[in-house]
């Protein structure tokens, strides 16, 4: 399985703009990269945010304001690791990876993945103690068709961190 | 109930230092039938069928819940993490819609 994303040489024009905006945002302050999470637009480039949601369909961004409301998503202190193609939709690996501490007053408490192309974006969420020693969570999950995929982690503070990964899918994995 | 269901295997690193922070693997069989597909003969829709309750628990306390949907793969394999900080049991008991227990018990022994 491969361990990191590269960007592809041969890009499609909807992967190009998502890398363009997603370079022009990363120049941006974290607030403003943190709304391309929140499913509220609220900031001078959500736009982009608007942009990659719409392209994703209004659902997930019904299921993340049902799950975060308007809450921050920190982009930082959680990798979500993916194959970049997957050939089985039916079975695709997925690792959600936090650095955070994992101590009796600073843990991750929950992790969440979600697929926004799945008839319902919500794949699994996982509850964490401080007795878990690492907040690491590997599943293998269905994906409809290529579609970005999300993990969002949530600290006992309350506090949420994220990472975003697009999966290539070849044939579709949740249909007969 | 149809075989090759619950079938479980459950991993854990063969040495274990006092206190050291350790994967567990853990696959099940399970057809995770997504309530999705048509039986082709009989145009039916096949009924959803798959697991969505996952609890480890290590020395009897719960360490780890997931909370599972359709679009978990079938024979779902997951990986979490264990502070193995005594020697106790591990277990780990997977729950299915249709009411569905399935357990299984490690030893986890650090030396």
């Amino acid at each position: 399985m491969k361990e990191k994303q590269t960007q592809p040489s041969a890009v499609s024009r909807r992967q190009f703009l998502k890398q363009a905006g997603f370079a022009s945002v990363a120049v941006m302050a974290v607030s403003t990269v943190s709304s391309m999470f929140s499913a509220e637009a609220s900031s001078p480039l959500s736009w982009l945010g608007a942009q990659e949601a719409e392209a994703a369909g209004r659902d997930v961004r019904e299921v993340l304001r049902a799950n975060f409301g308007d809450r921050t998503i920190q982009p930082s202190h959680v990798t979500l690791k993916t194959p970049i193609i997957a050939e089985n939709g039916a079975v695709v690996p997925v690792t959600i990876d936090s650095d955070l501490p994992m101590e009796a007053a600073n843990y991750v408490k929950k992790m969440y993945i979600f697929v926004d192309q799945n008839a319902d974006p919500f794949i699994a969420s996982v509850d964490l103690t401080p007795a878990s020693g690492k907040a690491l969570y590997a599943l293998r999950i269905k994906m409809r068709k290529t579609s970005l995929v999300r993990a969002i982690v949530e600290t006992n503070k309350g506090v949420l961190y994220g990472d975003t990964k697009t999966v290539k899918v070849t044939i579709g994995g949740c249909g007969g | 109930m149809p075989k090759h269901i619950g079938k479980i295997r459950i991993r854990v690193p063969k040495h274990i230092a006092n206190g050291e922070v350790i994967p567990i693997k853990a696959l099940i069989t399970h057809p995770m039938e997504t309530g999705l597909r048509k039986n082709k003969k009989t145009g039916k829709m096949i009924p959803a069928f798959y697991i969505n309750d996952v609890s480890v628990y290590y020395g009897g306390e719960l360490v780890t819940h997931a909370d599972w949907t359709i679009a978990v793969s079938a024979n779902p394999f997951m990986t979490c993490y264990v502070k193995a900080d005594k020697s106790a049991p591990l277990k780990i008991v997977w729950k299915d819609i249709k009411g569905g227990v399935y357990e299984k018990t490690v030893q986890i022994q650090p030396e």
